[in-house]
């Protein structure tokens, strides 16, 4: 036979755990309170008999009789029993038949088997005995039935039936419900995460008001689809960027084309034009080669082209590169090289990454203003900082530098596709270094070289 | 030439464009074909894209490599991965160029691998009047001597070397300074500019010209 699904849900299993467990804990309760009942009862009863027991030494035997007969006289129950035996163990009075053998002569209270000899036959019975040895030699013994504590064991399991089961019940019965609702709400959360799954982003899962774990799940879960919405809606923006990018110089070239199709008099007119549309194919391929490079980069797991590099050979190479370019535009470029630190990593890309910090640092610096390139010894690691007396990074504006095309608005007219920083970011993060904009004049950014 | 490449546009693109400046093209669509042809035929260069169906372009190489054929080889490949270069010239390409290039740029390439550079153990280069002393480290042009920065030096040698060649942009910054990847500015051009300025007196024919669309180029005066 197949068992229902809910049987197996861990909610249901817990369930059952727990009815196990509580029954447990109620037998364990049950079973102390009958043990101290009984522990009560029995007390009792043998303070009683001990007493009654408790003759005079020089009781004549007609006042032991006397005893024995106003003992025995109203016992409606049936529950009492005496008897006086000679020194020889022969009955002499009382509802006992035999002086039990072994039972010790103390007066102290013992459980004992008698057999009770009355109007209504032979019968044995457990009970609570004395037996006590007289002056006399008498032995004389006092007993009370000891059925009331199987009495108070069967009211006590009477209780424990009628309590645990109905209790058992109700934890299985709790234990359904409660995974039969689990069950249901993963379902439904299944249900919506396959929307999602499908393309439909703006799907979340439902929320309950309590603070159980499946809705902090759900919150967590929810928290996550927002990050992704956004971030597909970032990507979507950047995928607009591009194309737009591309579009401005294409719709130039295209243009170009047109006019030099159409107004071109001469061989040498269109290939002016045809020059001057290839330049604007390239700067589009170059936004194209660009993104891929980024995206290759990104995509990277590891570097193949690991070793240990000295950084201050590189800054040492990019100044050499750039200094003339600096010079041209009439900004100078200084080295500053305080430390002369490795890392492990890349050359090939720490130099297009430094290089492309400079490149930028020296497009936006204007005219007699100045760019150094900084190699500084941290307690974390080396750094390599690139300073500028240009225009600066705002605040707002220094986490939307990173995204790709970004270009800052104060910009727009200096040469480049916007892709530096997006370049120089990807590589950085390869190697496992950090990329800060610090405060200052102008822009600092810095490559700090320790493992994040 | 062989030009083993499977995508037939850019394949289509490369012979015509290399037919238009003079060369003899062959093309193979896959890499077993290519392979085979490569074998058999007297190539002076072979163009292989890095993707190919059937036989991998890599594999072709090596290939021919490990049955002694020297034909220099250019890699062509869509892939971007960061090693990928250095995995093509592992393989036994003599150069190696990502797609999307320029025609401009494959034809400069093509033709430095079919023109072996000058005897690398020549010492001292001369082309015109310009000579270049690789030992003593002087260049002069004519009587005047050339005061060069050792980065100009190097460049100077490498453009020597290859007279009359277009060498691009790329090539330069590859070859001369070891750099792989494209700067965002012209530095080629500032320091072309600035090694001109020191080459080509006032009153001097120009040797180091610039090539429209392509890059640069140094030789005699006519």
């Amino acid at each position: 036979m197949r068992l229902p699904e809910f049987v197996h849900s861990t909610t249901f299993r817990w369930a059952l755990g727990v009815a196990g467990a509580f029954g447990a804990c109620t037998l364990l309760l049950f079973g102390f309170v009958y043990w101290q009942t009984a522990t009560y009862v029995t007390g009792n009863i043998d303070t009683a008999i001990a007493e009654e027991a408790h003759l005079d030494e020089g009781s004549t035997r007609q006042h032991i009789l006397d005893f024995i007969d106003d003992r025995l006289r109203d016992d409606p129950r049936r529950v009492k029993l005496a008897g006086l035996f000679g020194p020889d163990g022969r009955q002499i009075a009382g509802n006992v038949a035999t002086l039990p053998s072994g039972m010790p002569l103390d007066g102290m209270a013992h459980p004992s088997k008698l057999i009770r000899v009355d109007n209504r036959g032979r019968e044995e019975q457990n009970v609570r005995a004395v037996a006590r040895r007289l002056a006399s030699g008498d032995v004389v013994v006092v007993g009370r039935d000891a059925d009331e504590l199987r009495e108070i064991a069967e009211i006590v399991a009477r209780a424990l039936a009628l309590g645990l089961l109905p209790a058992l019940c109700l934890a299985l019965l709790t234990g359904t419900l409660l995974s039969r609702r689990a069950q249901w709400r993963v379902d439904e959360m299944n249900r919506r995460v396959q929307r999602v799954v499908a393309g439909n982003l703006n799907e979340r899962l439902p929320v309950g008001d309590y603070d159980d774990p499946l809705n902090r799940l759900a919150r967590i879960v929810n928290d996550m689809l927002d990050q992704i919405e956004r971030l597909v809606g970032e990507l979507a923006s950047v995928g607009d960027d591009i194309a737009h990018d591309l579009r401005t110089p294409l719709t130039r070239v295209r243009a170009m084309l047109e006019r030099g199709r159409n107004s071109a008099g001469s061989l040498p007119d269109l290939h002016v034009t045809t020059d001057r549309a290839i330049a604007g194919l390239d700067q589009s391929l170059a936004i194209i080669t660009a993104v891929l490079r980024i995206a290759e980069i990104d995509h990277s797991r590891r570097l193949a082209g690991m070793a240990t590099v000295q950084l201050s050979d590189i800054l040492q190479a990019v100044h050499e590169l750039y200094h003339p370019i600096a010079e041209d535009k009439g900004v100078s470029l200084n080295l500053d090289l305080s430390a002369a630190e490795t890392v492990s990593g890349d050359h090939d890309l720490l130099l297009e990454a430094i290089a492309n910090l400079v490149d930028n640092a020296v497009k936006f610096t204007p005219t007699d203003g100045s760019v150094t390139l900084r190699l500084l010894q941290r307690a974390d690691g080396p750094v390599v900082r690139v300073e500028d007396t240009g225009p600066g990074i705002c605040d707002v504006e220094r986490s939307a530098v990173f995204k790709r095309f970004y270009r800052s608005d104060r910009s727009r007219h200096a040469a480049g596709v916007g892709l530096g920083l997006n370049l120089v970011a990807a590589i950085v993060k390869l190697h496992g270094f950090r990329l800060a904009i610090a405060d200052g004049p102008g822009c600092q950014i810095e490559i700090s070289c320790s493992a994040a | 030439m062989l030009v083993i490449e499977d995508d037939d546009g850019t394949a289509e693109e490369i012979v015509t464009a290399l037919d238009d400046r003079g060369y003899v093209l062959d093309r193979a669509a896959d890499g077993t074909e290519g392979l085979a042809r490569a074998r058999t035929g007297t190539w002076d260069v072979l163009v292989i894209d890095r993707m190919l169906p059937g036989l991998d372009g890599l594999a072709v190489i090596e290939t021919l490599r490990g049955e002694g054929i020297k034909t220099p080889v250019l890699v062509l490949s869509a892939l971007s991965a960061v090693n990928d270069r250095v995995r093509g010239l592992r393989a036994g390409g003599d150069d190696y160029l990502a797609k999307p290039f320029a025609l401009s740029e494959l034809a400069a390439r093509l033709e430095a691998l079919l023109r072996r550079p000058a005897d690398p153990r020549e010492t001292v280069l001369h082309v015109g009047s310009l000579e270049l002393d690789l030992l003593a480290r002087t260049a002069s042009r004519g009587r005047r001597e050339l005061e060069l920065l050792p980065r100009e030096f190097q460049l100077l040698e490498y453009m020597m070397r290859r007279e009359g060649q277009v060498l691009t942009r790329a090539m330069l910054l590859e070859n001369v300074w070891n750099y792989r990847f494209v700067p965002q500015t012209n530095l080629v051009d500032v320091h072309i500019g600035r090694l001109r300025r020191k080459v080509d007196g006032p009153d001097e024919l120009p040797m180091i010209l610039s090539v429209r669309g392509a890059g640069f180029m140094l030789r005699a005066p006519a």
